[in-house]
């Protein structure tokens, strides 16, 4: 998960959205689909996949999907 | 994850691509059975967005589960978990999601929208936070005693509340004790004093399983022993989510064998392999002393998985073997092996021969009188069970891989064999199909079935259920499928009401003959109606099928109901995925349909100015005591 766009397409997968990377700035209630519930997934899958912890708390305070990339490339 | 997993999860990934998974249902719950993990959870979710109706429209046969989820703390997550374990099961879930927090109402208030749905499953999740929440700080471990008082004093009471006036089940469960707890305390007294508060605590909402005959209580301390995370702390006080993923995935494991319960389809035989299975090395060419079993590393794990399968069998589950090796080499081995814990008389059926498994799982099937998608198979060989896989795709198969040590763990994974209760007929089931084939030899003898009928003496008792039967005729109703003119199941506390109704003639069927007892065998749930008597449900077990058992009670039945001046019985049939065979069982004995047929449901009705002569081959008690 070294690029935003396969970060988008493993958020794609993991909750069957279908986001684009145009999708990645845009507000997490704004995406067709979204609900508050898949940032809890998100925490699982993401520290499932980078091996680091996540800080829960800004991620369930971020904005958009480019913010929650930040959180999980850079701790 | 295996090859095969993977490969589940891509043809599950297609399916949902593709827009198929409703069409498709039942086999993506076969690819779901695959998985676990990361795949598990994601196919859970990809499920949970499938509307209910739609999968039941597609799928009109498979059982709908109405599922209320309240309790303590964020649970949604738990409702894509429970849709992977039900669609796994060929179960259709219907989620009733509730506010957050709100249980104590949601479970009290006959109109709240979670009563309101009717749930045949209510699961009330608890966590510590119960009780912990309630506790004042600083604390001593007497004050989380005083606040458990009076938090569990609360669900005993909405549990005894839901047992008087509820429908459906009541899931409850033990709460783990987080390490957070007792390690705020500084001094080991005091650790073991909470330690002490704490398992009283669970103790008392284990009890209620006794007390309450609608309530289940999930013990989730073993596995939580077994190494499953029980909550993760930024997830708890961030998101109020105290249970973690993990935690509530294994919840639902165990809600789905419930589920699978209640429906009827709780599995009843265990098949099983022998080489590399029950005992290590290759019967045909290491011989009886030869083989592993008992003695030496490999031979101690064979030995303590023949424990662990023989301590299935002494509670109602049907062992049979189906194996690939000579019969007669299998018959010493199952006899003469000093070392077993399994011996022949453990099996309600040994098949021994080279014939492809499934071949013989079919005609083990049809030997005992059971579909084959009551059966679990196990077996070392992957390519026998994805064999098996294939041709029976409603068998459950354990995949037994490497270290022996291991089986028993294998097996016991999922509770294939979960019920409510073990009855006494559980325990004497192996010995009555153990009977039933000795029956079968002894029909080799007699030139006609009535001959053979006369000679196996077949004695029936018909009497009202009593409040001690009560508990046998709900696992008849939920074990029997094919001679189950409803297909309706009843509850322990169903069968209670009925019995304790005084316009209700709820009636057990016991029945044996020369060969042995049977125990209960049928029962017949009827009702006055004013000068009518309704016949709302009749069931049989498979064991005494074609015997005249059925005739013979219903004929009693029309002669009560005449003798006692009913002027007509009726007779309901409703079609289910299992029970055509007895969709003529009414007009076969002299009913006539009553109306139009409304969809899947027939009502016959006997006007009782002619009724047949009593099958002459069956000698009869009655609750009158008459002789029939």
């Amino acid at each position: 998960m070294n690029t935003i766009e396969e970060f988008i397409a493993l958020v794609s997968d993991e909750l069957s959205l279908p986001l684009t990377v145009a999708d990645a700035g845009r507000e997490l209630d704004d995406i067709p689909g979204w609900d508050s519930l898949h940032l809890l997934w998100l925490v699982t899958v993401l520290e499932a996949r980078t091996g680091r912890n996540i800080s829960v708390i800004d991620l369930l305070d971020a904005p958009d999907l480019r913010s929650i990339y930040r959180l999980a490339t850079t701790g | 994850m295996d090859v095969s997993a993977q490969d589940a999860a891509a043809r599950l990934r297609e399916l949902a691509e593709s827009g198929r998974l409703i069409a498709e249902y039942p086999r993506a719950g076969g690819l779901v059975d695959r998985l676990a993990g990361p795949e598990l959870d994601r196919a859970g979710r990809l499920l949970a967005r499938l509307d209910p109706g739609e999968i039941t429209r597609a799928h009109p046969a498979l059982p709908a589960v109405t599922v209320g989820v309240t309790g303590h703390g964020t649970l949604a997550p738990l409702i894509p978990a429970l849709a992977a374990q039900f669609a796994r099961h060929g179960l259709v879930p219907r989620p009733v999601p509730t506010d957050f927090g709100n249980y104590v109402f949601d479970l009290l208030d006959p109109g709240s929208e979670l009563r309101r749905a009717h749930p045949d499953l209510i699961l009330c999740v608890l966590d510590a936070g119960v009780v912990f929440d309630e506790v004042p700080v600083p604390w001593r471990p007497g004050d989380v005693r005083r606040a458990a008082d009076e938090r569990i004093g609360v669900i005993e009471r909405l549990a005894a509340r839901f047992d008087e006036t509820g429908a459906g089940t009541l899931v409850l469960n033990t709460m783990p004790l987080p390490r957070r707890y007792i390690a705020q305390l500084v001094d080991h007294r005091s650790r073991a004093e909470l330690g002490v508060v704490w398992r009283d605590v669970n103790t008392r909402l284990l009890r209620l399983a006794e007390t309450c005959a609608s309530v289940v209580v999930l013990d989730l301390d073993p596995i939580a022993a077994e190494g499953v995370r029980v909550t993760d702390d930024r997830l708890s006080v961030h998101a109020k989510m105290h249970l973690t993923g993990e935690m509530l995935t294994a919840y639902a494991t165990e809600v789905g064998h419930l589920a699978r319960q209640i429906t009827g389809r709780a599995k009843k035989c265990l098949v099983l392999d022998l080489d590399g299975t029950l005992w290590g090395g290759v019967l045909g060419d290491d011989g009886v002393e030869g083989i592993e079993v008992g003695d030496g590393r490999r031979g101690e794990a064979f030995l303590g998985f023949q424990r662990v399968v023989k301590q299935l069998g002494d509670q109602g589950v049907l062992l049979a073997v189906v194996s690939k090796n000579e019969a007669a080499l299998v018959d010493r081995a199952l006899r003469e092996h000093p070392r077993m814990a399994l011996g022949e008389q453990d099996f309600v059926q040994v098949i021994a021969n080279w014939q492809p498994k499934h071949d013989n799982i079919a005609r083990l099937a049809e030997n005992l009188g059971l579909a084959a998608d009551s059966f679990v198979f196990a077996d070392d060989s992957a390519f026998e069970r994805e064999l098996v896989r294939r041709e029976h795709p409603g068998v459950a198969v354990v995949d037994l891989d490497g270290d022996p040590a291991l089986h028993a763990r294998s097996l016991l994974r999922d509770g294939w064999f979960d019920v409510r209760e073990v009855t006494a007929d559980d325990r004497a089931r192996t010995r009555r199909y153990r009977d039933e084939a000795a029956r079968m030899s002894f029909l080799d003898g007699f030139a006609s079935t009535q001959d053979y009928l006369r000679e196996l003496d077949i004695h029936v008792r018909i009497e009202p259920v009593t409040e001690a039967g009560a508990a046998r005729v709900s696992q008849l109703t939920l074990r029997t499928n094919q001679f189950n003119l409803t297909g309706r199941r009843l509850q322990t506390r169903d069968v209670l009401e009925l019995v304790r109704d005084v316009t209700a003639l709820p009636l057990a069927v016991h029945a044996g003959d020369r060969f042995g007892d049977h125990g209960l065998v049928g029962a017949v749930l009827a009702r006055r109606d004013g000068d009518l008597l309704r016949i709302d449900n009749f069931l049989l077990s498979c064991r005494v099928f074609s015997r005249s058992i059925e005739e013979s009670c219903l004929n009693w039945l029309l002669r009560h109901a005449r003798d006692t001046g009913a002027a007509a019985v009726l007779g309901t049939y409703r079609a289910t995925a299992k029970n055509k065979r007895v969709a003529d069982f009414y007009p076969r004995n002299g009913f006539v349909p009553a109306g139009p047929p409304g969809g899947d449901t027939v009502t016959f009705r006997h006007g009782l100015t002619r009724i047949a002569p009593p099958p002459a081959h069956i000698r009869l008690q009655t609750p009158e005591g008459e002789p029939a």
